[in-house]
């Protein structure tokens, strides 16, 4: 179960650029790692066969999702590639022996067709197209437009031929289907853009969460930070601290999460409770009772943890903390204990943002529980929760 | 009359560190830096509290409460260490030891511990509180002695209080009963622990390489 670098990870998705209609067959490329150009005659093959292609391009495009950034997978071609291609011929004959065969004729001239000019127009084969696919002189919207004109009109040439004649029920379902396609071509672009703008609110809400996230971690790591090198008088210590947040922020910002290659919750927080205890010279008794997988909420839960213990570490006036985690079952529980100077929790102000937004938003995002008791002079108690 | 501790340890640096800590409170009779020495010693000296590494060179702390705890039953002993192993510490409390202390602890409650020993209560830091409680968790009774093989929701709740740093005394005061009862509690478990062939727990023991 182990997904290596090499390994299939088929990821659902619609390319947003470099796509001649909605970017399926794009996404299916990048995924498998092919040229898209093959993927796309495989559909324009798919279609003439009762319009397959059209349904199963319909089907991926609503299975699939727009994939924003352009991280375009190099295709590994070759031996891939001749496997695909031997089951799509595979599929084809399956197809063949359920009796789904509208003429040998037709299907075998557009895949000799199709895949023919994507064997041309295949950018590491430099061909007569290749020029004409090039990103600076495609003319997509034309060509689309052209494309979905030629297509509707067939199809209400081979629609008004059927009805002239008898109702030959598989051919008026091509013309429809051809009709509708046109149709879909030609002003798909459009409606998506329509159905685009109702998206466009859940989008601007999942990106002011992520920026509620990135607060959060900046606030947890590099204001620290900044924090300890104002109160401290030491050089080597402030460049110590420097260079530890510069490659903590670099792990961060190019992808590798701080918890990567950890997979027990016990692991993780002991190592939170590590960076405590190095970074404030506090010791802290982490004890667990029970385990559990790192995931995205456990994450959460072990971040929220680890600012707990930042906080009692800075404000509490002790000299040491306890760090207790019990899992039952399906529940985690945390709980970050002091018995230092404890606080009035009205009193917080409200910019200050550790309790608020690390550990309470932190927590709600993941539909955890936060409790927080403290009694002036006696220590303070952060207990954090995870039900299923 | 003063309480009469003996200590064994290999690390000297730290024995002498102990013994000032603990020199005005209580009489030290004795000190020793090997298994082999410590037992014959405390044969000897019948000390009333004995502070025990767990892990030394020929057998270990284990070895010094099984030697002396044959000859000399009323011995009580404190394990003392830097390890965090759950295998060697429980294997200690199953041995006879009344208690279970990491070396971090404060110089007064050190004290307090070896007070709370003598006086025949059990000493369970947050460490082997947690250890205890993962020991235990499940539910699978065994059928000849039940009650040995669980712990009752009050003594989880007193562990639970004590894993996350509270003191008997601050226990007490947030379950709304006595620190007796609290001491009471604790002693159970620690009976249950030495005692009971839970299934559960010696599975959990064997999986942490302890027979």
């Amino acid at each position: 179960m182990e997904p290596s670098a090499t390994a299939w990870s088929f990821d659902a998705h619609r390319r947003r650029s470099d796509r001649v209609v909605a970017g399926v067959a794009g996404g299916i490329a990048d995924s498998l790692g092919v040229r898209d150009g093959y993927v796309r005659a495989a559909f324009v093959t798919l279609l003439t066969i009762w319009g397959l292609g059209g349904l199963l391009y319909l089907l991926f495009w609503l299975a699939t999702y727009e994939k924003v950034e352009d991280r375009r997978i190099e295709p590994v071609e070759n031996v891939r590639a001749i496997g695909l291609g031997i089951a799509f011929t595979g599929l084809l004959f399956l197809l063949g022996a359920v009796g789904l065969w509208p003429s040998s004729v037709v299907v075998l001239t557009a895949a000799a067709l199709a895949f023919g000019t994507a064997a041309l127009t295949d950018p590491s084969s430099p061909g007569p197209f290749a020029a004409l696919m090039d990103p600076e002189v495609q003319k997509v919207g034309k060509a689309r437009l052209v494309l979905g004109i030629v297509l509707l009109a067939g199809g209400i040439i081979m629609f008004s031929t059927a009805v002239g004649r008898v109702f030959e029920l598989s051919v008026v379902f091509l013309a429809v289907f051809l009709t509708g396609l046109g149709v879909f071509v030609a002003f798909g672009p459009w409606v998506r853009r329509l159905l685009g703008d109702l998206s466009a609110e859940r989008g601007e809400r999942i990106r002011q969460e992520e920026r509620a996230e990135v607060a959060a971690h900046l606030h947890d790591s590099v204001l620290q930070t900044l924090a300890l090198i104002q109160r401290s008088d030491d050089p080597q210590r402030m460049a110590m601290l420097a260079r530890h947040q510069e490659s903590e922020l670099r792990d961060w910002l190019y992808g590798i999460a701080p918890l990567d290659g950890v997979d027990l919750v016990s692991t993780a927080l002991k190592q939170a409770a590590a960076r405590v205890e190095s970074d404030f010279q506090i010791p802290i008794d982490v004890v667990t009772v029970g385990d559990a997988a790192v995931d995205d909420r456990t994450r959460a839960l072990v971040l929220a943890a680890s600012e707990a213990m930042v906080n009692a570490a800075k404000h509490a006036g002790v000299d040491r903390i306890s760090l207790y985690m019990e899992v039952q079952g399906e529940d985690v529980q945390v709980y970050v204990t002091d018995q230092g100077k404890g606080f009035d929790l009205g009193g917080v102000p409200s910019d200050r943002k550790g309790i608020s937004e690390s550990i309470r938003t932190r927590m709600e995002r993941v539909g955890g529980e936060v409790a927080i008791d403290s009694v002036a002079g006696e220590g303070t108690e952060v207990m954090l929760k995870l039900a299923p | 009359m003063s309480i009469k501790v003996y200590l064994v340890d290999d690390h000297r640096l730290f024995l002498s560190g102990v013994k000032a800590e603990l020199d005005s409170d209580f009489r030290i009779v004795g000190a020793a830096y090997d298994v082999d020495t410590a037992i014959e010693e405390i044969r000897g000296l019948r000390p009333d509290v004995v502070l025990v590494d767990v892990h030394m060179p020929d057998g270990g702390g284990i070895a010094v409460v099984e030697g002396v705890t044959e000859t000399n039953p009323d011995v009580k002993f404190l394990a003392l260490s830097v390890s965090d192993q759950a295998e060697d510490v429980i294997a200690m409390i199953r041995a006879g030891a009344r208690g279970y202390v990491t070396k971090t602890i404060e110089p007064a409650d050190l004290a307090g511990a070896i007070q709370r020993i003598h006086a025949g209560d059990a000493v369970f830091s947050p460490r082997l509180a947690g250890f205890v409680l993962d020991a235990f968790a499940g539910a699978i009774p065994s059928d000849d002695d039940p009650e040995l093989d669980q712990l009752t929701s009050r003594e989880k709740d007193v562990l639970r209080l004590i894993a996350r740093g509270f003191a008997y005394k601050q226990v007490a005061r947030k379950l709304n009963i006595s620190i007796k009862t609290v001491e009471t509690h604790v002693s159970s478990v620690l009976r249950k622990l030495q005692l009971s062939n839970r299934h559960e727990l010696a599975r959990w023991a064997s999986k942490r390489r302890i027979v």
